[in-house]
Order: structure tokens, then C-alpha cells, then sequence
């Protein structure tokens, strides 16, 4: 039964010593404000994070936090920051997209991954209607 | 034979002051190196990991500990057998961390030391809370059955896992050659942490780096090339649980709809493998990575 109680003092230590260090680091300001500002960086990002696509058409969001791009393949990819880093996803039809004038909100059908609203301006309408047009899930890509 | 301790308790104060260290550093350096949601993340990992520890350590000390009343040999409680029982305790390390990326059950477990995108102190302490269920457990097996006392194997595993903590960061650059040739150090486990295409499966060792170098898959440190860190599908949340199961989560739905002849094959053939070759695998990612670099040698 001592055993029980030790390993439940060690987990409580433990505990309040992990959200400290967490805190730590909000405190610190660590993490950063990362920002895609050129075409050029979101290709690099864009191939980066799926290896070999190679975007022909991107648009990027206003204030940089995330881009829709589209490859010779015809294939579209979403990507958005996370953290003090950058995600991707190839879209595919489980892809939601709500039109606002020249805001445009994307969900990814992945829960976890969560909608973006990207501000494309006058570029909005054109990428909303390419979405309509995307492939099943799963299916094998060229 | 005297009750040894787990040296992992003692280590953990030292643990903490240095992540204290590192992320002073990160401040002026290079803030952007942590992510204080991310940071929280692994350290739960951390947490979690040590409470699978508890509820799992006793049934596979038992299980040691049977194997070791019918040991081939008994090995002595002397120095000697120490040095021998972390070598050896290293090389089965080794097995298992190779086996851990190219088994999709092994793997499922192991992705969660892998799936941040940070690389610092706070990653090390990213430990899977599955690795019974992943059957992490077999690979202390064998030196029990050879005859080393499960006590002395646990307590060298500790060791193993202490000198692996200081070694994911990116605050260290390189140790002179000879170091760099025996050790598992910053930069080889910054490369095995990559997902760039040309670092992929690469580089598992514990503390001797040696054994890469042995079984060829030893690849080292490019300056010029950033390092990527994570998984080749970034996770995009910092949903603790989801980082904890998603791949087993994975695993189970590609079984129910996989075809019945190869429901099996998504338990243990690499990650990404599919019988209909709709995903990545490191394999492909690397070979499609190879024929770009011979159709443009300028980049
Ligand atoms: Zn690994
Ligand atoms: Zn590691």
C-alpha cells in the first residue's frame, strides 16, 4: 500500500513539474510567429511536407498563415500552420469549403485536423470552384 | 543480489534542469525551436509513459524473471557482466528500434517518440504509453533467458534510456571524430528524426552508434540540407489522445476495410503499406526523392 502512495506523490510531482516547464515556455515567448511570405517558401514548404509536388498554381493567405496550392497532376494541397510549424494535407473529397467573399474556409473531413480560413481576395472564387472537382479518398495517385 | 533502483527516478531532476537550460538557450537563439503546446505534449507523453510503466513493469518483470529460473547459464553478478549486459542490452535496443519503424504494430507504439516536429530535450522525454501492447517487452527477453538477472538488465535499459535523453537537442552541433564514430550523439539522432527523404529509416541507435554502422544503415549529418522534423504525415494537432492512438486508430480501420487477403499484411508490413499502393511508404518516398535528384543534379 506505501508503494501506492509513493508512486502517487512521484505522479503528482511530475505533474505539477510539467505544466511548469510548459508554462516555461509560454513565459519565455518560445514558438514564434512564422509567416509564409513568397510563392517560393510555400514550395519549399509544399515539397517539404509531401515529397515531389511540385505546385504550378498558389495562393497564398493575405496575412500568411497558410496557402492552397495545385500541381501538374491536377492534385491540391492545404497548407496551414501549426504551432511554430507548417502541416499539410493533400485535399480529396471528403474536402469542405465555404465561400466568403474573399475568405475561404477549408475542412480536411479530419477531425482532428480542423477548418482554416484562408484570405485569398480575389483568388477565392476560382480555388472554391476547384475544389468542387477532387478525387476519393485512398485512391491511387499517379 | 542487492535491490537496485530505477535510475531513471534519480535522472529526472537533471532532466528538468537542463530543459530549463535548453530552452533559455532557445530564447536567445532560436525561439521558434520550442512550442510551448507541442513541449506540453511530449512531456505528457513522458508522464503517461511512466504510469503504463506501473501498471505493465510487473507482469514483464515476472515474465523476465520465469525465463530467468529456467537460464541457459548463469551469468555472475561481476563487472564484467555489467559491461556485457549493456552492450548486449544495446544491440537487442538496436533490433528493436529497427524493428519498431519497419513493423506497422511495432510502429504504432514508437510513431509517438517520433511525432513531434520539434527536436529538443522535451522530445526525448516523448515515450510511448502502448509499448506492452506493441510487445515491446520481447527484446529484454533474451538476455533474462541467457542467464543475466532481469534486475541487472532493467536497471541497464534505465542507463541506455538516461544517455538518450541528452542527445535530442539542437543546441549541440558535433563531438570530435572519434566520439562521433562510437556514440550515438545529437547529430546522428537528429537524422533519424528527419523525414527528409535522404535520412529515412536511418540511424537507430541507442548509445553505440556502432551497430548503424555494422548493419548499414548508418547515414550521416548533411550541414547543408535543414533538418525536417516529425513524421511524413504531420499529425496537425496537439490533441493529446490522438497523439497517443492515432495510428493504432489507423491500424484497426484500414484492417476492417482492407480485403480479406490482406487484413494481415496492415499489422506487419512497413508503415504506409497498402495493397493498392495509394500511400507512401519511406521506400517509395525515398526512390521518388532519388529519381528527382538524377533528372535535376543542380538542386
Ligand atoms: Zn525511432
Ligand atoms: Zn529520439
Amino acid at each position: 500500500m506505501e508503494g501506492v502512495w509513493i508512486d502517487l506523490a512521484k505522479f503528482g510531482v511530475s505533474l505539477v513539474s510539467i505544466l511548469a516547464l510548459a508554462w516555461l515556455a509560454r513565459w519565455l515567448d518560445l514558438g514564434g510567429d512564422e509567416r509564409i511570405r513568397s510563392a517560393d517558401q510555400a514550395r519549399f514548404l509544399a515539397n517539404a511536407a509531401i515529397e515531389g509536388f511540385e505546385p504550378v498554381d498558389i495562393a497564398l493567405d493575405k496575412a500568411g498563415i497558410g496557402a492552397l496550392l495545385r500541381d501538374a497532376q491536377g492534385r491540391q494541397m492545404l497548407l496551414r500552420r501549426h504551432g511554430a510549424a507548417w502541416v499539410a494535407r493533400l485535399l480529396d473529397e471528403r474536402t469542405e469549403a465555404r465561400l466568403d467573399r474573399g475568405f475561404l474556409t477549408i475542412g480536411t473531413g479530419e477531425k482532428t485536423f480542423g477548418a482554416v480560413t484562408l484570405h485569398l481576395g480575389e483568388a477565392a472564387g476560382v480555388w472554391a470552384a476547384g475544389l468542387r472537382r477532387l478525387p476519393t479518398a485512398g485512391a491511387k495517385r499517379a | 543480489m542487492p535491490k537496485l533502483p530505477n535510475p531513471v527516478d534519480f535522472a529526472v531532476p537533471v532532466f528538468i534542469l537542463l530543459i530549463v537550460i535548453e530552452m533559455a538557450w532557445a530564447r536567445r537563439k532560436a525561439p521558434q525551436k520550442y512550442e510551448p503546446r507541442d513541449t506540453l505534449v511530449s512531456l505528457a507523453f513522458g508522464l503517461g509513459s511512466t504510469v503504463a510503466g506501473l501498471l505493465f513493469g510487473g507482469a514483464i518483470y515476472g515474465l523476465m524473471l520465469w525465463l530467468w529460473e529456467h537460464r541457459l547459464a548463469t551469468v555472475p553478478w561481476t563487472w564484467w557482466a555489467w559491461v556485457l549486459c549493456f552492450v548486449l542490452d544495446d544491440l537487442l535496443y538496436y533490433l528493436f528500434h529497427r524493428s519498431a519503424h519497419r513493423v506497422r504494430w511495432f510502429w504504432a507504439s514508437h510513431v509517438n517518440h517520433h511525432s513531434s516536429q520539434h527536436y529538443n530535450l522535451s522530445t526525448a522525454l516523448r515515450q510511448t504509453w502502448t509499448g506492452w501492447l506493441a510487445l515491446s517487452f520481447l527484446f529484454k527477453l533474451p538476455l533474462a533467458f541467457a542467464g543475466f538477472h532481469p534486475a541487472m538488465i532493467l536497471f541497464c535499459g534505465g542507463v541506455n534510456l538516461i544517455y538518450q535523453f541528452w542527445i535530442h537537442t539542437e543546441a549541440i552541433k558535433r563531438f570530435p571524430r572519434w566520439f562521433e564514430a562510437v556514440m550515438n550523439t545529437p547529430s546522428h539522432h537528429r537524422v533519424h528524426h528527419a523525414t527528409n527523404p535522404r535520412y529515412l529509416d536511418s540511424n537507430y541507435a541507442g548509445v553505440f552508434i556502432v551497430w548503424d554502422r555494422m548493419f548499414g544503415t548508418f547515414v550521416p549529418e548533411v550541414d547543408e540540407e535543414p533538418i525536417r522534423y516529425g513524421i511524413v504525415r504531420q499529425l496537425g494537432t496537439f490533441n493529446l489522445l490522438y497523439a497517443v492512438f492515432h495510428e493504432w486508430i489507423g491500424i484497426a480501420k484500414d484492417v476492417w476495410h482492407a480485403p480479406w487477403q490482406h487484413k494481415l499484411s496492415y499489422l506487419w508490413r512497413p508503415p504506409g503499406w497498402t495493397h493498392d499502393g495509394s500511400r507512401d511508404t519511406s521506400d517509395t518516398i525515398r526512390a521518388r526523392w532519388q529519381a528527382r535528384q538524377m533528372a535535376e543534379p543542380a538542386e
